[in-house]
């Protein structure tokens, strides 16, 4: 088996990590922290590396799971402000560079930007990453039936949103 | 031009029937400037797509998380460090010991070997000294078979005198018919 090596074979990955927990936590910050965590639990680990069968596969599942963490904490956070303020925005903030985005892709950016989270991961890992259904469903840990359904829906979604543009 | 292909291309992208690589061509295709009218509408989407795939950490990112590694290295070797400092000595000292070991071992196998070469010498001479004793004493015996074979013929002779003697005092004896 290949022997792993963190500055060849796992750190050139933090683009994709970076990529996948900006679409889900759609903060920057957020997510380069979050890609830091990642390496470094990947780096604690590395007496198992060579049990692992697809690293990055292995590295997208803990950016994930860390990205959903953090996102869980902010959930908590936004109602527990809301109890005390009764303050709720209109719907979930997306940060500056969303914004900015939002404003020269217009509808597209905000369509996937308010798709649930596994259908932004899945439209994510697909459309931007060019996956395979198969490491997809490794990714999420779901069938490869559920990956085919939600990004099913999730381009319908898009489509739909495309042709309201339209007329 | 017949954008046939592309249209049938997208209608399978939509219901997720189209593979990696055609989705590629898909994407190749909305990269271009030249977008027939009726397909323009996509373009933002696929366009949206590629640009976001640009999106990266810098390279000081990764001088960052390798000094974060490093520190953890160093920490780490700290752990080990008396196990790891007093190795060599280990080493050292069972090297030593191997070494007076075979020594010790070598040392009494050559004054075993000396000793029997010795003992073997006297044995020799022993055999030497006991055969002459053994053939002197066979001398010995073999003069004595002698002393007693005279011995006893002298006597046999004296018996043999005695019965011819008391034979003729018998017959003397005798009285006549």
């Amino acid at each position: 088996m290949k022997v792993i090596s963190f500055k060849n074979d796992i750190l050139p990955l933090k683009d994709k990590l970076f990529r996948l927990a900006l679409r889900i936590t759609r903060n920057r910050e957020e997510a380069e922290d979050i890609v830091q965590d990642t390496l470094m639990k990947i780096w604690s680990q590395r007496d198992n590396w060579s049990k692992i069968q697809n690293i990055e596969t292995f590295s997208m599942t803990i950016c994930r799971n860390r990205a959903l963490d953090i996102q869980q904490k902010h959930e908590r956070m936004v109602v527990s402000l809301d109890e005390e303020t009764h303050d709720r925005p209109d719907n979930a903030t997306p940060a500056d560079e969303q914004m900015i985005q939002a404003q020269k892709f217009g509808a597209i950016s905000k369509a996937i930007s308010q798709l649930p989270e596994k259908q932004r991961t899945i439209i994510q890992l697909r459309d931007i990453e060019g996956k395979p259904y198969q490491e997809i469903a490794d990714i999420i840990g779901i069938s490869l039936q559920d990956v085919k359904v939600n990004l099913f829906r999730a381009r319908q979604k898009l489509k739909s949103t495309i042709g309201a543009e339209q007329n | 031009m017949n954008y046939q292909y592309i249209e049938q291309l997208l209608e399978r992208y939509w219901e997720c029937q189209t593979t990696i690589e055609e989705e590629q061509i898909l994407r190749s295709f909305f990269s271009q400037p030249d977008i027939p009218m009726h397909l323009m509408q996509y373009a933002d989407l696929f366009a949206y797509e590629a640009k976001e795939k640009e999106e990266s950490l810098g390279e000081e990112f990764d001088q960052r998380i390798l000094a974060m590694i490093e520190e953890k290295k160093v920490v780490k070797a700290k752990e080990v460090k008396l196990s790891t400092r007093f190795a060599p000595f280990f080493k050292a000292a069972a090297v030593v010991a191997i070494a007076l070991t075979i020594g010790n071992v070598a040392e009494r196998t050559l004054q075993n070997n000396s000793a029997n070469d010795a003992t073997g010498s006297t044995t020799v001479a022993d055999t030497y000294a006991r055969r002459g004793e053994i053939t002197a004493k066979i001398r010995v015996i073999d003069q004595n078979k002698s002393e007693a074979i005279a011995k006893a013929d002298s006597v046999n002779n004296q018996a043999a005198g005695t019965n011819q003697s008391l034979v003729n005092e018998e017959i003397a004896e005798t009285p006549a018919e």
